[in-house]
């Protein structure tokens, strides 16, 4: 077995002043490989960010359980962390540091070794292109050269196990594809990826498995051929518009 | 329990990020340098402008019933070069006009022994409302009262006695205060008034910048995914907030100390050489302690404050209040007399001000400044707690808790 993320009955229930008592999260269940990318498809509300947000340890989980090579998100958060890099819409760079500053910190305090993170910072600003404004600060950056830095922080401890929610969202179309070039490049590394969207293409394009999410329960996970062969469909959207229909 | 290691990348960040930014370094750091010592040389220079115009201007006075036996008092006011002798129709309304700055009154003396010839007592009118006429009072009294002790003094050498024994009784007033006494005085008075503003001061922007202005800028969800334990970021962001707070208070008083005696000497009425601003050199690691005690406990107000806001404006208008709060125990340093009680050593931000205020006089009540020491360390340990635990909350730490520390507190503590 070398599953890296194991997901078991994972719930999360949030108690809101407007809505009362909301289950984003009702008790999914997956699994992801090493050198894998693993698609979590949904619409808006579906419960992807919330469940990442259980994977990165930065909400804690109302029931079941998920481990990170072999790390619970739930006792052992630090250890989770530290094997892992989070991506997202809502994790901004800090603007007063410099694209090399901000590598560094983050290799620096996700528990990368000291003695190595000179060469690794030196390695990521040469992997990602970004030598020539290595030293300015990040708020006088363009965004495609922000999403570079960004990506590059995330996998400054060059971590095992990657977590993109929504990587492509306020991208444009050469950025995006740069985008999906770099998580192909970490797949074939052996890093374990899980990668939401809400973009049809985008998954069919990226993930080797796709799980469908909706209203905080997995409706199918498998391959994308096999989904296919399981709706008597070709495109995702329809596969997707089959699964969410279908339970209604 | 705090892996210091990260502690000190965090530290090193938050640094690093606040000694770019424009308002931080303004408010931590010039303001405190240039604020005050500014501020005070501003008013004494106006104080001098003022004081200067008004000098310039003659005083006109009206003088009615001069006795014959004074027309040298007559002459003298004649002579003096600021004053101008003027007649009038109705001089109390020409006063209240400003067309005349006083009428001078020479009458008979009231009941009493039979006077000697001459004998007069005098009645100002003047328009105390008015600087040029104030001015032109004490013109006249003084010249007044010059002639009177010229004559008296003639007077007794006539009778072949002392000045004095005219009088029946005689007042005279001496300060035992030496210059570095009175100095420390000022400074005592001073100096941990201007230190709370700009403790508070140097903390707000820090304070809101690690807190709300992380969740503004969205690198909160980023720093609460890094592998390290939330403790330690907390006590990274506190001790960044506290740093800036305290440099601010120490830059503050260091500059108040080096400019004091330039801009408030002459303020006092004492000459400049007179006036000694020194604090002990014993009194400085106290003081350097109690400072920075203070600062941690402003942080920590500030910082747990701050916490609750989604923007910078948020951030602001949360701590504003507690802002305001940390001056109110200067009001005490303005009750007379005020001694260091064990009472007062129980009290946060009033016990450092008077260890502060009696240091730099070189009094030091060690009981009571022990205890204001274990007050303070147990208010941050307090605030420092306080934040951790807010922190496990997740609605908080998200950012999306709509309320403020008070809100909160009702719900999630004091319901429970």
């Amino acid at each position: 077995m070398n599953d890296t993320v194991v997901v078991r009955g994972l719930t999360k229930t949030f108690y809101d002043e407007g809505r009362g008592e909301v289950h984003a999260v009702q008790g999914i269940d997956f699994e992801c490989r090493a050198g894998e990318v693993f698609g979590l498809l949904g619409a808006n509300g579906a419960g992807k960010t919330t469940t990442l947000r259980m994977l990165s340890t930065v909400l804690a989980p109302t029931a079941g359980t998920a481990t990170i090579l072999g790390r619970d998100v739930a006792t052992d958060a630090i250890g989770v962390r530290s094997r892992m890099g989070f991506y997202s819409a809502s994790t901004a760079l800090y603007p007063r540091l410099t694209a090399r500053e901000t590598i560094e910190f983050f290799a620096r305090i996700n528990q990368y070794p000291a003695d190595k993170v000179r060469e690794r910072v030196e390695f990521l600003i040469e992997r990602f292109g970004i030598a020539k404004y290595a030293d300015a600060r990040v708020d006088k950056l363009s965004s495609g050269m922000k999403q570079k830095v960004s990506i590059a922080r995330t996998v400054a401890h060059d971590p095992p196990v990657l977590i993109f929610d929504e990587p492509s969202v306020g991208l444009d179309v050469l950025n995006a594809l740069e985008m999906h070039e770099v998580v192909r490049e970490f797949r074939q590394q052996g890093k374990t990826i899980i990668f939401s969207t809400h973009i049809m293409s985008e998954a069919e394009k990226l993930c080797d498995r796709i799980a469908i999410i909706h209203g905080g329960r997995i409706l199918a996970c498998d391959t994308l051929d096999r989904l296919r062969e399981a709706t008597a469909t070709r495109y995702l959207e329809d596969i997707f518009v089959h699964y969410v229909r279908g339970r209604g | 329990m705090f892996n210091w290691k990260d502690v000190r990348v965090l530290y090193v960040r938050e640094l690093r990020s606040a000694l770019r930014e424009r308002n931080i370094v303004v408010n931590s750091i010039l303001l405190p340098i240039f604020l005050y010592p500014l501020l005070l040389w501003l008013v004494y220079t106006g104080i001098s402008f003022v004081g200067g115009q008004t000098e310039g201007f003659a005083s006109r006075v009206m003088l009615v019933g001069m006795p014959a036996e004074h027309r040298l008092l007559e002459q003298e006011l004649e002579a003096t070069e600021n004053l101008q002798i003027r007649s009038a129709a109705d001089p109390a309304a020409d006063i209240r006009e400003g067309t005349l700055d006083a009428l001078v009154e020479f009458l008979p003396p009231k009941a009493g022994p039979p006077p000697l010839a001459g004998d007069f007592s005098t009645k100002i009118t003047f328009d105390d409302s008015k600087d040029r006429s104030r001015m032109a009072k004490e013109r006249v009294a003084d010249r007044i009262r010059r002639y009177r002790d010229h004559v008296l003094g003639e007077r007794a050498a006539e009778l072949g006695i002392a000045p004095e024994a005219l009088q029946e009784f005689w007042v005279t007033s001496k300060n035992v205060a030496t210059g570095r006494q009175m100095g420390q005085f000022i400074l005592g008075l001073m100096l941990p008034m201007f230190l709370i503003i700009m403790l508070s001061v140097g903390c707000m922007f820090p304070a809101i910048d690690a807190t709300a202005g992380e969740r503004e800028k969205s690198t909160w969800e980023t720093l609460m995914t890094t592998a390290t334990a939330r403790g330690n970021i907390v006590l990274a962001k506190y001790l960044y907030v506290a740093t800036m707070s305290s440099v601010a208070g120490l830059l503050n008083i260091t500059a108040m100390v080096l400019s004091m005696k330039a801009v408030l000497a002459p303020l006092t009425g004492r000459s400049m050489t007179d006036m000694t601003f020194r604090i002990p050199l014993t009194a400085l690691p106290l003081i350097g302690l109690v400072t920075v005690l203070l600062a941690l406990f402003i942080a920590g107000g500030m910082m747990i404050l701050a916490s609750f806001a989604r923007t910078f404006k948020e951030g602001q208008s949360m701590v504003s209040p507690f802002y305001i709060a940390t001056f109110l125990p200067v009001m005490f340093l303005q009750i007379p007399g005020i001694e260091f009680t064990p009472v007062l050593a129980l009290i946060p931000i009033v016990n450092v001000v008077m260890v502060f205020r009696e240091a730099v006089a070189g009094v030091y009540h060690w009981p009571l400044i022990a205890i204001t020491i274990a007050v303070e360390a147990a208010c941050v340990a307090l605030a420092l707690r306080l934040a951790t635990a807010i922190l496990r909350y997740e609605d908080f730490m998200l950012g999306t808790y709509g309320g403020n520390f008070g809100r909160f507190m009702k719900q999630r503590v004091f319901r429970r």
